[in-house]
């Protein structure tokens, strides 16, 4: 673990890979069934956020904006833009539930989003979103925190075999999906929200995008009180377990930084197994368990000899570093979007909070670039191997089945890690 | 925090200065029925590919983190393509809260010191505006201070559309740029190409062309643009309006200030190219000039022809039905109809009026103009047995139902469609897509479903 900078020095960001607070929000609100997410602001948050989308995961994606002009901002303290805009929605579709966000331009006027949320009859989670603060995976987590507060009920008792899973938004569908089958695999009722492994992996559907298809309902979601143990995957997850507890003083919690890489694996195991008094996992998962073993051995001669860059939001870095470094990959460079907890504990020589104007003046310093799609055409002038992860990734299609994690997806990244460094090995040579 | 009168200010600066074609009441988005970008988006479109020039979009993460790298402009400028470099100030709740004065005037600085631009843009946004930061006068100062043309941008997305955004990009321009400078020599045939942005290098497909008639380029708004070089636009003898309706108002001031006239074009399509080009030359009035066109394009017009044999021998009898809006309903109509494609059926329902008369004259008397797509078009593939749905992607499914082939409309293009090669480019595309057996291969059953 080498030095640490929480803050970048410079008075604005050149090539940002950073993403905003009311995205995040929109993401968490697609991990709903039958949801639409409501976007406070400007049209063109909006629009942009859905184009985003839609181009990473190649789906159409669900939202809609209160769309505020200058001339209602005056007016407004934002009752009329959001009345009027689940009127207007509700005329056409009929939603389990509205999301409400926000952005940077109601924050500022200052509107009372709760208090206009409370006059509507119906079904509405709000949540304040400014996207002046925070990013992508804080405005995951603050909407997952207010639909667990908004919608699931309190209880008393607890069903040990019902477990609530917290993932973090860097997540892709597939992987939250293993997730789950690895828990179910112990015998547990696993319930992830939001759940993006039924709504955005991709599967063809009579997909119209009115409204998100797939997700976790709010039906289960309101009975999620009595679930015996929460699961958070990701530091910015940790306070929506205490939310979900305050439902149930019962429920147990354990938390997990990320479940990237065999050690982490293994923790998550030896979770389930106290848990449930079984003496060993599933054959598949012992399995799979040699198998990553294997693979650390196989990538780890063309690992051992590569430094890496990776730029990605903390939860994720946190368990990429992880990865590489477990198998001798040197992750010479961190980069995180915004600060966090993890960046204390990342296995990096260094760690910033910045942004890829810093990744190329370090250029100098790695082989491999590991991050969004904004690292592409970077990777490209500078002659570096480049692995693409996080959002967007706008130039590869298939994101939403890309697993990293647990014992089998540690095993895909490993490979595609050394592959990519020996290929950009060989492409120095050659020139 | 922003406080009331600040906002009526700023409220009542946007009605004087750009408000005179704008009619707030009318065009005022829908809440919870919007689609389509903000005036930012527009001004961003419209600015962005002068790649020579450094872009700072003053407002917090969601306006550039969103949106940059988003569009494939094709640029020759061989410094830096600043137009893929994003820059951001990035605006905190501490400037929120005291002003984003200081950062922005900092973050000028710094591009200035490492970027060396020829020119700088500043996009104000819906946050930077109500809190009412004064970039005129920040430019102004880091004007003076770099001896760098400094332009602010009042577009922020709360203003409105992305069209009017555009609108407000030229007037930018307009008021920072045009006539602040001599060219270097004058020809007779000096040309500007106004909204045309070489998204895929599409200019690039008819340049060379007006090159070998003789007519120069003097400057873009914006496509492949330099800064030098829209400073000297004043002195072009024609204004080329390229598939933007816009920037029909910069235009006209133009004409007003400079005695520029204008014309408006396309170059999508064989016929739209050809007639494009000889638009050209005929406003600039050059007889020969005509003549040297007329035989330009119908020696171009040949070469397509004999490379587009083959394909037009695939197309026929092919029918197709397109779901999109905007001019696309016609134009995309038109390309296709160049390639021996019968359109059946065009979506007007996002169009203007006159796109749905432009619609009409291109389909003919049969064609049906098709005012609720969603629900209209599964049943004319069927009445129609049209082999091809050319729609945006919440479509497909209806295509696959329906087995047939499908192209995604607004996918973002790798390649050039415009101009007499870009048809071939389509042809091809299409061509491919017709031929793909993967629409009827997913529609498959699966064994358990009856
Ligand atoms: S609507 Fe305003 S805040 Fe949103 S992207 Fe446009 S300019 Fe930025």
């Amino acid at each position: 673990m080498g030095k640490v900078i929480h803050k970048s020095s410079k008075p604005l960001q050149v090539n940002p890979f950073k993403l905003s607070q009311p995205m995040g929000a929109t993401l968490a609100f697609l991990g709903i069934d039958k949801c639409m997410p409501l976007m406070h602001g400007g049209q063109g948050c909006t629009s942009f956020t859905k184009v985003f989308l839609t181009r990473h995961f190649c789906e159409p994606i669900a939202i809609q904006t209160t769309a505020v002009t200058d001339a209602i901002a005056v007016l407004d303290g934002g009752d009329y833009s959001i009345v009027e805009s689940v009127k207007n929605i509700t005329k056409k579709v009929t939603p389990s539930l509205i999301g409400l966000h926000t952005t940077g331009l109601p924050e500022t006027k200052g509107d009372d989003i709760a208090g206009i949320a409370r006059q509507i009859e119906f079904p509405m989670v709000h949540v304040n979103t400014p996207d002046y603060e925070g990013g992508l995976e804080s405005g995951w987590a603050r909407t997952c925190k207010a639909i667990i507060e908004e919608i699931v009920q309190p209880a008393e008792r607890v069903d040990d075999n019902k477990l609530v899973l917290l993932p973090h938004v860097s997540l892709q569908p597939i992987e939250v999906e293993k997730a789950k089958e690895f828990i179910e695999s112990f015998g547990y009722n696993v319930y992830a929200v939001p759940d993006l492994s039924t709504s955005l992996d991709g599967h063809l559907g009579n997909k119209q995008a009115a409204l998100s298809s797939g997700g976790i309902s709010v039906d289960e979601l309101r009975t999620l009180g009595d679930a015996g143990l929460v699961l958070t995957v990701g530091d910015s997850m940790q306070s929506c377990a205490s939310s979900l507890q305050q439902k149930n003083s019962e429920m147990r919690h354990y938390h997990f930084a990320h479940l990237h890489g065999l050690e982490a694996t293994d923790a998550l195991v030896k979770v389930l197994l106290d848990e449930t008094g079984f003496f060993g996992p599933p054959p598949t998962v012992s399995r799979w368990r040699r198998r990553l073993q294997d693979a650390m051995l196989d990538s780890h001669f063309s690992l051992g000899q590569t430094r890496f860059l990776v730029a990605a939001e903390p939860d994720q870095l946190s368990g990429l570093c992880q990865t590489l470094h477990d198998s001798g990959g040197r992750v010479t460079v961190a980069i995180s979007t915004v600060d966090s907890t993890q960046l204390e504990t990342l296995q990096a020589e260094q760690v910033m909070v910045g942004d890829l104007e810093d990744a190329e003046l370090m250029a100098d310093e790695y082989d491999v670039m590991i991050g969004n799609c904004h690292c592409e055409a970077l990777a490209h002038r500078l002659g570096k191997g480049m692995v693409l992860r996080g959002f967007p990734n706008w130039e590869q299609v298939g994101n939403a089945l890309k697993n990293d994690i647990l014992y089998e997806g540690g095993c895909y990244l490993l490979f595609e890690a050394a592959n990519t460094a020996s290929a950009a090995r060989n492409e120095v040579q050659h020139v | 925090m922003a406080t009331k009168p600040k906002i009526k200010q700023l409220l009542d600066e946007s009605a004087c200065s750009h408000n005179k074609t704008k009619k707030v009441a009318c065009n005022a988005p829908k809440p919870g029925a919007t689609t389509g970008g903000c005036a930012f988006e527009g001004a961003q479109i419209a600015l962005f590919p002068y790649a020579d020039a450094a872009h700072l979009v003053h407002g917090p993460m969601t306006c550039l983190g969103t949106s940059w790298e988003t569009r494939t402009t094709g640029t020759s400028w061989q410094g830096r393509d600043l137009t893929q470099t994003g820059f951001t100030t990035d605006v905190s709740l501490n400037d929120v809260v005291f002003s984003g004065e200081e950062k922005l005037a900092k973050a000028i600085d710094y591009i200035i010191e490492y970027y060396s631009p020829e020119a700088l843009f500043v996009y104000v946004t819906c946050v930077t505006a109500l809190i009412g930061d004064d970039i005129d006068l920040i430019c102004k100062r880091a004007a003076e201070k770099y001896d760098v043309p400094m332009i602010p941008v009042h577009a922020p997305g709360f203003v409105g559309s992305k069209n009017l955004g555009s609108r407000l990009g030229g007037e930018a321009v307009l008021a920072h740029l045009i006539g602040t400078k001599e060219p270097e020599e004058s020809t007779p045939f000096d040309i500007n190409l106004i909204g045309e942005y070489n998204v895929t290098g599409d200019m690039w497909q008819y340049t060379p062309l007006l090159k070998e008639l003789g007519i120069r380029v003097l400057s873009t708004l914006s496509g492949d643009g330099r800064v030098a070089q829209i400073r000297t636009a004043h002195r072009a003898k024609l204004n080329v309006i390229v598939c933007a309706k816009s920037l029909i108002s910069l235009t006209r001031k133009m004409e007003e200030r400079y005695g520029i006239p204008s014309i408006s074009l396309s170059f999508y399509g064989k016929r739209d190219t050809s007639k494009g080009i000889l638009a050209i030359a005929e406003a600039l009035d050059d007889a020969a000039l005509v003549n040297r066109a007329r035989t330009l394009v119908a020696r171009e017009e040949q070469k397509l022809e004999e490379k587009l044999a083959p394909y037009v021998a695939f197309f026929k009898g092919k029918k197709a039905v397109l779901n999109t809006g905007g001019n696309k309903t016609w134009s995309i109509a038109a390309a296709l109809q160049d390639l021996g494609i019968e359109v059946v059926a065009t979506a007007v329902k996002k169009a203007t009026e006159d796109d749905r008369e432009k619609a009409r004259q291109t389909l003919g008397e049969k064609g049906v103009l098709m005012m609720d797509p969603g629900a209209e078009q599964a049943r004319l593939i069927d009445e129609t047995g049209a082999d091809l749905l050319l729609a945006g992607g919440r479509s497909l499914y209806t295509a696959i139902k329906k087995g047939i082939a499908f192209a995604d409309v607004n996918q973002e293009k790798k390649k050039s469609y415009g101009g007499y090669d870009g048809l071939l480019n389509l042809a091809e595309d299409l061509k491919n897509a017709m031929q793909n057996p993967v629409f009827r291969n997913v529609a498959r059953r699966a064994p358990w479903e009856k």
